[in-house]
C-alpha cells in the first residue's frame, strides 16, 4: 500500500520536539514543587518522574528526528547502525520511569509517615510551648504568691508587738524581731553576732533548764511564765510559747518562740487586787472605827468629868484619858484610810506642799545625817484640787518612812514632775534597805508594819493611800531589797486654773 | 598407627588460590563466561519495557484513586496523563509486534512525500492500521501535556496552601 509520508513525518518530528519542550517544562514545574517543600517525598518523586520523562523524551526525540533525517537523506544504513543505541536508551528511560512509578505507593506511604510525624512534632512543639508558657505563668503566679506570703510573714514578724525569736538547734538566736530587741534590751548585732542563746535572757538559769527540757520532751511549750533579765538589771515577767520546726526541703531544725511581756499586765492585776483588798479593809475599818468612836467619846467624856469631880484618882484618870485619846487618834486614822471623812478642797500647789514638808523635816534631829535633795518641776505651777493639810501629812509619812529605811543616814530624793497636761507626779526615793518582795503587797494594809512594836501603828501608809485615793490619785511603790525604795504619787492636775 | 598432621588441611587451603591461578595460567582452556544476546532479544527487552511502563501507569492510576488523590484536580490530570501513556504503550507494543517481532509489516520510502507499506498478506487493513499506529505521538504528547497541566495545578495548590498557612 502506498501512503503519504508527510503526516507521519510531521507528527514524528513535531511530536518529538513537543515532547522535549513539554518534558522540560514539566521538569521545571516539578523543581518548583520540590523547592516549595524539600521534605515532601511525593514532590521528590514527581521530580524523579519528570527527570525520567525528560530523558525519555530527549532520547526518543533524538532517535526519531535523526531517523527521519537519515532516511530522508538515504542514509538508512547509518540509522540501522545507531538505531539500536537510540532504542536502548529509550527503553532504559521509560523503564526508569516505570520503575519510579511502581514505588509511588511506598513513596506516598513514607511521605504520609513523614508528614504525620512532622504534624505530631508540630503539635508536640505547640503543646510544649503551651506547657512552657503555662509553666512560666504558674512560676510567675507562684512566685507572686510566695513573695506576698513572705511579705505577710515578714510584716507579721516585723510589726508584731510580741517578741518572735527563731533559734538554731542549739537555741542560739538567728532571728529576732524589733519587739524582741525592745523587750530584751540587747542590740540586734550583739544578739545575732555573738550568737546569744534564749537561755541567756532568763533571770534564773534553772528556769531555762526546766523549759528547754520540756521542749526537748514535748516538742513545745505553751504559756510558760518566767522572768527575763535585761542588761540594765531590770526583770520582766514574760509568757513564753515555743515549738520545734523540723524544716522543709532539707532545712536545719529550728525553734520558734513567741514571748509576751506580761509585766505591766501582772502589775495592773496586782494593783487591782491591792485596791480591792484595801477597799474591803477600808470598809471594815470604817465600820470598826465608827462603832468604837462613840464608846470612846463617852469614855473620854466621863474620864474628863471624873478628873474634875474626883481629884483623888487624878493619875489613874489621866492614864485613861491619854489612852482614850490615843485610841481616838487611831480611829481617826482609820477613818482617814477608809475615806469616810469629809475634807475641804482647794487649789494646792504641790511644789509648795513638798517644799514646806522638806523645810519642816530638815530641821528635825532624825534628819541630821540625811542628805535630802528636792528637785521641783520648774515649768508651770503644779496645781491640784485637794486638801493641803492631808497632802502634807502623806508627804511627811513618806519622808519619815524613808528616813527610817536609811536608818538615819543616807539620801532621800524628792522630785515633782508633770506628765502631759493632766498628771502630776511626786516621787520620794531613798537608798535604804528596801522592801522585801513578800512585803510589797502588804505595805498599804492597815496595821502592817515591819518596825518594832511601839515604834509605829502601821497606819501611816494606809492613811496616805486613803488620802491619795480620795484625791483621785494613785500611789505606787518600786523597791529592790538592799538598793532602796521609790514611792510615786500620781495626782490629777487642776485644769480650772489652766483655763482661768 | 601413624600420627595425623593437624596442619595438613590448613596448608592445603592456604595454597589453594595460588594453585588455582597457576592452573589457569599454565593450563588454558576455552571460556564462555559471557552470554551472547543475539537475535530477537533486543526487541523482546524493548517490548517488556513498554509492558512494564504500561503496568506502572496502571498502578499509578489505581494508587492515585486508592489514596483519594483523584479528588484533587492536579492528581486527576496526572491520572489522565497515565491513561494516555497506557494507550501510547499499547500502540507502541502493537506496532513493534508487527514490524520488529513477526515482521508482518515493512516500510519503504519511495520519495519525500510517499511511502510504501508492505504487509505479508497484502492486507490493506493491516497496512492502514499500522499507518495509524505509527502516529503514536498523538498519544504521548497529550500524555505529557496532561502531566504538565497536573504539575502546574499541584504547584498552584501548594502555593495557595502556603499562603493560607502563612496568613494563619
Amino acid at each position: 500500500m502506498t501512503a503519504s509520508y508527510i503526516p507521519i513525518l510531521a507528527v514524528d518530528v513535531l511530536g518529538s520536539v513537543a515532547m522535549v519542550v513539554i518534558a522540560l517544562v514539566c521538569l521545571y514545574k516539578a523543581r518548583i514543587l520540590r523547592n516549595m517543600d524539600l521534605d515532601n517525598a511525593v514532590f521528590l518523586y514527581l521530580l524523579w518522574i519528570s527527570t525520567g520523562f525528560t530523558i525519555f523524551a530527549i532520547s526518543r526525540a533524538f532517535g526519531h528526528i535523526l531517523k527521519q533525517f537519515l532516511i530522508l537523506t538515504a542514509n538508512t544504513q547509518t540509522w540501522h547502525a545507531i538505531s539500536s543505541y537510540s532504542g536502548s536508551i529509550n527503553t532504559a528511560s521509560f523503564m526508569l520511569v516505570g520503575l519510579i512509578t511502581i514505588f509511588f505507593n511506598q513513596i506516598w506511604n513514607i511521605n504520609e509517615k513523614i508528614l504525620s510525624g512532622r504534624k505530631k512534632l508540630e503539635n508536640t512543639h505547640i503543646e510544649l510551648m503551651d506547657l512552657n508558657q503555662t509553666l512560666e505563668h504558674k512560676v510567675v503566679e507562684r512566685t507572686e504568691r510566695l513573695t506576698s506570703s513572705e511579705h505577710k510573714c515578714r510584716r507579721i514578724f516585723e510589726q508584731s508587738l510580741d517578741t518572735i525569736i527563731v533559734t538554731d538547734s542549739e537555741f542560739k538566736i538567728i532571728e529576732i524581731n524589733p519587739a524582741g530587741i525592745t523587750l530584751t534590751g540587747y542590740p540586734r548585732d550583739e544578739i545575732i553576732m555573738k550568737k546569744m542563746t534564749v537561755g541567756s535572757l532568763f533571770a534564773d538559769p534553772s528556769e531555762w533548764d526546766r523549759i528547754s527540757n520540756k521542749i526537748g520532751s514535748d516538742e513545745y511549750i505553751l504559756n510558760e511564765e518566767s522572768e527575763f533579765l535585761r542588761p540594765d538589771n531590770e526583770t520582766l515577767l514574760v509568757l513564753i510559747t515555743g515549738g520545734i520546726d523540723y524544716g522543709a526541703f532539707g532545712c536545719a531544725k529550728t525553734y520558734h518562740f513567741i514571748i509576751k511581756n506580761i509585766n505591766e499586765k501582772r502589775q495592773i492585776e496586782h494593783q487591782i487586787a491591792q485596791t480591792d483588798k484595801l477597799a474591803a479593809l477600808g470598809e471594815l475599818s470604817a465600820g470598826v472605827a465608827h462603832e468604837i468612836n462613840n464608846p470612846l467619846g463617852i469614855i473620854l467624856g466621863y474620864a474628863q468629868l471624873l478628873l474634875k469631880l474626883a481629884p483623888d484618882h487624878q493619875d489613874d484618870l489621866k492614864i485613861i484619858e491619854k489612852h482614850v485619846l490615843n485610841c481616838k487618834t487611831v480611829v481617826s486614822d482609820l477613818l482617814s484610810f477608809s475615806r469616810k471623812g469629809s475634807t475641804e478642797l482647794s487649789i494646792v500647789d504641790i511644789n509648795k506642799v513638798v517644799d514646806g514638808v522638806v523645810k519642816f523635816l530638815s530641821n528635825h534631829s532624825d534628819f541630821r545625817n540625811i542628805e535630802m535633795s528636792l528637785n521641783p518641776y520648774t515649768g508651770d505651777r503644779l496645781n491640784i484640787l485637794g486638801n493641803e493639810q492631808e497632802l502634807s501629812q502623806v508627804m511627811v509619812n513618806l519622808v519619815i518612812n524613808a528616813c527610817h529605811a536609811v536608818d538615819g543616814k543616807g539620801n532621800i530624793d524628792i522630785t515633782t514632775q508633770k506628765t502631759g497636761t493632766d498628771k502630776i507626779l511626786i516621787m520620794v526615793k531613798d537608798n535604804g534597805k528596801g522592801i522585801g518582795k513578800e512585803n510589797l503587797s502588804r505595805i498599804f494594809d492597815p496595821f502592817f508594819t515591819t518596825k518594832p512594836v511601839g515604834q509605829g501603828t502601821g497606819l501611816g501608809l494606809s492613811v496616805g493611800y486613803g488620802i491619795i485615793k480620795r484625791h483621785q490619785g494613785d500611789i505606787r511603790v518600786k523597791s529592790s531589797k538592799g538598793k532602796g525604795t521609790q514611792f510615786i504619787i500620781s495626782l490629777p492636775a487642776d485644769r480650772t486654773s489652766d483655763l482661768g | 598407627m601413624p600420627k595425623k598432621n593437624p596442619y595438613s588441611i590448613q596448608l592445603f587451603l592456604k595454597f589453594l588460590p595460588v594453585m588455582t591461578i597457576a592452573a589457569l595460567i599454565l593450563l588454558p582452556i576455552d571460556g564462555y563466561a559471557t552470554q551472547l544476546h543475539a537475535g530477537s532479544e533486543g526487541i523482546i527487552t524493548h517490548q517488556m519495557g513498554h509492558i512494564f511502563f504500561l503496568f506502572s501507569m496502571v498502578v499509578l492510576i489505581f494508587t492515585v484513586t486508592g489514596k483519594g488523590l483523584d479528588k484533587q484536580k492536579g492528581w486527576r490530570l496526572v491520572q489522565y496523563s497515565a491513561f494516555f501513556f497506557i494507550l501510547w504503550n499499547l500502540d507502541a507494543v502493537t506496532a513493534h509486534f508487527f514490524d520488529n517481532q513477526i515482521h508482518a509489516v515493512k516500510i519503504e520510502n519511495i520519495s519525500l512525500w510517499k511511502m510504501k507499506i508492505i504487509t505479508n498478506n497484502d492486507s490493506s487493513l493491516l497496512a492502514w492500521f499500522y499507518y495509524i499506529l505509527k502516529l503514536d505521538h498523538l498519544l504521548c504528547v497529550p500524555a505529557m501535556l496532561f502531566l504538565y497541566k497536573g504539575l502546574s495545578r499541584l504547584v498552584d495548590d501548594q502555593r495557595q496552601m502556603m499562603v493560607k498557612k502563612e496568613s494563619r
